[in-house]
């Protein structure tokens, strides 16, 4: 399967073209908890079409706002959009003319002061990025060196969180075993940008993307890998126009591990488990990557996999997505606990992820529903069957 | 009185009630692209109350108190339409009945499966489809449609030519009718269940459909080229009388396809000419005897090409995306018209010449959805953000619905916005009909006011085909429609 192209022009083109069909409405998780007409794809649509295409700005209320901001950047209404509207990079615009204003929410600023202060988005300095390191046997594998044939971006949540720290470690643990000769950017390493493009702050975003190019292009590296599936998409996406012709491959920790199986270079043994994946959006529905995490899970012998019932471009949002927690943290939950009715229904032992963000919330989700299932990154799989 | 009623009911139904003018005002559309400037005189299109019911005992409880007020209530769900089907035109309740959704029992044995009446036809789709079935048929704007959205308008789509009406595979429906009894209807039933088949909301709320469902087998999508629209009819009529019937039949004329070649939507290989598709399913024996109508057709006539069996896939999954069209506008206005299949080349033609005299490429697509009867939609660009140029292009929907007229045809729907063509959609016998049933079973008039029966007092066929006609005299000599 491919990625979706993007025919996106102008806010207010596309919100013209908008012919409120209402096709996005149904696969909206956000309309699906809310249900309220303001709360679906083409309810913020039309509210946008009278603000921007038409001038109305006293449609840009506060009440639209707080809708625009009530949005996991899914994608699932881009993929139904009938008249093949790019929604997301219209919610992120959106959300870009809404901040230009003034008017986002006050959640976002504090992002953002965050982020310029500490380069990530957490509360700890930079220069603690390889903290999580601590734990391994030989912290200093993960020491930024020039040349390496391997650059692991880590992310900023399996950085500096620690219920997300041991994705690092076992990533760290596999790359180790295949004999891989990789590196990391330590206090170099900025956080991808994301959290300021999806708040509105695409200038701020800017620096973040000119940076994290500059110091690649410095270590040389042409091979990046990463484990999260929003700075995936980001570099895929918005670092092209900044890395201009340097040549870097991007690749997903799910499509680096699924070479080293089929490369031989893993030998996975048998697991006796029900295994089901969650596709993240930013790595399944908006960059196309649907078998990857499917060809690692089917090699390892022993497991059963089963899908859920969305899955692939039709997969359920976490409910982690677009900043939506730190507007709305109790929606976001409510939106992981749609996905975890289905993981019930499937009769997985074990949910798999590729994100450590949907692992985040899909473990708070599973604990609260007390399902006897583990929540995992594929990486610990992949570690567990080694 | 109306206000504290309404107080009440919202105060009873909490976070499912609204009157915030916010949300309202987003009740107060559908697709109907029909500027507030037109709109705004005539009609209070904003609801007073929009309110979530979430099973029949709230439906009834809701309309109940409703009726005993005289407070109107249109009922709405996927508000696809766009005649202002689900828009109330008298203000009071707007009922939301998206919350009545999901399976309520499959009946494997029976072929039949119960669904509550908000649950769109592609999760209808995809839940049947998992258990190795399938909707015999569903509408072309299935991920956004309901199947008690679908059964409450004409019900004709994809697969009708295959598997008749959706009203043909009902079984039973729960209603909940205007004064708040709670039915279950069949064909046996007094009133039966096929009152409601188009009724648009004006005789009750549905909220169970059960509903016939098939096997789910494979498909076969064949895509022809033709040369231009004359040969159009013959071949469409020679799949239309081969051994097997197509599960969907349609076409998509040169200025369509032009339109969507400009867009980036073209399809490989052309560049030139009409197309037809022709989707099947069935039975190994029947696909490939399927395979042979195509092959036996298209060597038989120099003038039909068959595109690669690619481009016939893809179209398949662009089933749900005609609209895409409206790229090139933003603006689009058109007409949807129920034609006799028979006439389809002679509304085609006339309808190309009657573009330039208006300043406007019209594009036309369409279903066979009966052996009989087509659905074709022609449309046009127009420029909503110029709100005089716009209001006189819709003149032209009368104008094109004309044509329709002329060739036998009528609108598909009714709503508000077809209200003056109602002698046209049906014989004065049937009309009569329908408002005898109306007047039995909402004799306050208050279910979904202003549709179907009679056109307003400004849009009575006389008053209205004459605006119209002096719109579309300007139009033809200062107009232009088009893209922006
Ligand atoms: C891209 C596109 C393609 C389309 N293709 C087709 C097609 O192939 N065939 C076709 O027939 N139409 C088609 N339509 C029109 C429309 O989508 C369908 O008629 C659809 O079935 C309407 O369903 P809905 O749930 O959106 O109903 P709504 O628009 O919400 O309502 C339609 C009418 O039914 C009433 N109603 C809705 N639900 C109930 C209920 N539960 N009880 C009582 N009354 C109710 C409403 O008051 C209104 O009068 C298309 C529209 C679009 C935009
Ligand atoms: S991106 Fe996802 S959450 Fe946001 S409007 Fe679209 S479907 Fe809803
Ligand atoms: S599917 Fe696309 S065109 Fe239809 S309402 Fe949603 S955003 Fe608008």
């Amino acid at each position: 399967m491919t990625e979706r192209n993007s025919f996106f022009t102008t806010l207010e083109n596309e919100a013209l073209i908008c012919g409120r069909c209402g096709c996005c409405r149904s696969s909206c998780p956000v309309y699906k908890i809310i249900g309220w007409e303001s709360a679906a794809p083409r309810g913020k649509i039309s509210l946008a079409k009278e603000a921007f295409a038409k001038g109305d700005k006293s449609a840009l209320s506060d009440e639209f706002v707080k809708r625009v901001a009530q949005c996991t950047l899914c994608g699932a209404c881009a993929s139904e959009c009938a008249t093949c509207i790019d929604t997301r990079s219209l919610w992120l615009e959106l959300r870009k003319r809404i901040a230009g204003l003034g008017k986002q929410p006050a959640a976002y600023d504090a992002i953002r002061e965050t982020l310029l202060a500490n380069k990530n988005i957490s509360n700890f300095e930079n220069d603690e990025r390889l903290e999580w390191a601590e734990d391994l046997d030989e912290p200093e594998v993960v020491e930024p060196r020039a040349g390496a044939e391997v650059g692991y971006f880590v992310g900023c949540v399996s950085s500096f969180f620690p219920q997300a720290a041991q994705i690092p470690l076992d990533m760290v643990e596999i790359l180790t075993e295949a004999e891989v000769d990789f590196t990391t950017m330590g206090a170099d390493e900025w956080c991808c940008g994301f959290p300021l493009i999806s708040t509105g702050f695409q200038a701020e975003a800017d620096q973040f993307i000119k940076h994290n190019v500059e110091k690649i292009k410095e270590m040389d590296i042409h091979t990046l890998i990463t484990g999260c599936a929003s700075c995936y998409h980001v570099w895929k996406h918005d670092y092209q126009e900044e890395l201009g012709d340097y040549q870097l491959e991007i690749l997903h920790n799910t499509e680096y591990l699924a070479r080293l199986v089929k490369e031989g270079r893993l030998e996975l043994n048998e697991l006796e488990e029900v295994v089901a994946y969650h596709d993240p959006c930013d790595l399944g529905r908006n960059s196309g990557i649907y078998e990857a995490p499917r060809e690692i899970i089917a090699a390892i012998p022993g497991v059963k996999m089963v899908e859920l019932y969305h899955n692939r471009a039709d997969s359920l949002c976490c409910g982690g997505g677009g900043n939506l927690q730190s507007v709305d943290a109790e929606l976001a939950e409510q939106i992981a606990q749609l996905r975890v009715e289905e993981v019930n229904a499937s009769g997985a032992t074990i949910l798999v992820s590729a994100c450590q963000q949907c692992e985040q919330m899909l473990s708070t989700a599973v604990r609260k529903a007390e399902l006897p299932v583990r929540v995992m990154d594929i990486s610990q799989l992949v570690l567990e069957a080694l | 009185m109306r206000t504290e009623i309404l107080e009440k009911i919202k105060e009873k139904y909490g976070s499912r009630a609204t009157d915030s003018s916010f949300e309202c005002g987003l009740y107060s559309r559908d697709l109907g692209p029909v500027p507030g400037l037109l709109v705004n005189p005539l009609f209070n299109t904003t609801p007073d109350l929009v309110v979530r019911p979430s099973h029949a005992e709230e439906v009834a409880e809701i309309l109940r108190t409703a009726y005993g007020s005289g407070i109107p209530v249109t009922p709405r769900a996927g508000a696809s339409t766009v005649y202002f089907d689900s828009v109330p035109i008298k203000g009071g309740i707007v009922m939301d009945v998206n919350l009545l959704r999901g399976i309520v029992e499959l009946d494997e044995e029976g072929m039949t499966v119960k669904v509550r009446s908000a649950t769109t036809w592609s999760e209808l789709e995809g839940y049947l489809n998992r258990k190795g079935l399938a909707c015999k048929s569903y509408p072309s704007s299935a991920p956004a449609a309901t199947v008690g959205g679908w059964l409450c308008m004409m019900g004709y789509g994809l697969g009708s030519l295959k598997y008749g009406s959706m009203l043909s595979q009902i079984k039973s429906i729960e209603v909940v009718l205007p004064a708040g009894e709670i039915r279950t209807l069949t064909s046996e039933t007094e009133p039966s269940l096929d009152w409601f088949a188009g009724s648009e909301g004006t005789l009750g709320v549905v909220t169970e459909v059960e509903i016939e469902v098939r096997r789910l087998t494979a498909m076969e999508h064949f895509m022809l080229l033709l040369a231009d629209e004359s040969e159009l009819l013959n071949v469409m009529q020679a799949f239309m009388n081969a051994s097997v019937t197509p599960y969907n039949l349609h076409f998509a004329d040169q200025h369509c396809l032009r339109a969507m070649d400009k867009l980036g939507f073209g399809l490989e290989g052309v560049d030139s000419g009409c197309t037809l598709g022709i989707d099947y399913e069935g039975t190994k024996e029947e696909l490939e005897q399927a395979r042979k109508t195509v092959e036996a057709i298209t060597s038989e006539n120099e003038k039909v090409t068959r595109l690669e069996d690619e481009v016939a896939e893809l179209e398949w999954d662009g089933r749900f995306k005609a609209l895409k069209l409206k790229r090139g506008g933003p603006g689009v206005l058109g007409a949807e018209v129920w034609l006799p299949v028979k006439e389809l080349a002679g509304y085609l033609a006339e309808v190309q010449t009657m573009g330039p005299k208006y300043h406007v490429d019209l594009f036309s697509y369409g279903h066979v959805v009966t052996p009989e009867y087509i659905t074709v939609m022609t449309t046009f660009y127009a420029d909503e953000t110029r709100t005089i140029p716009y209001i006189i292009n819709l003149s032209l929907v009368k104008k094109i619905q004309d044509v329709g007229y002329r060739h036998g045809g009528c609108p598909y729907g009714v709503g508000l916005w077809n209200t003056p063509y109602l002698n046209r959609i049906y014989e004065s016998a049937r009309l009569a009909e329908l408002r005898k049933r109306k007047q039995q079973l909402d004799p306050k008039g208050l279910m979904n006011p202003g549709k179907v029966y009679r056109p307003p007092f400004l849009m009575q066929p006389l008053t209205y085909g004459l605006g119209m006609d002096v719109m579309a005299g300007v139009q033809k000599l200062v107009g232009r429609g088009g893209s922006r």
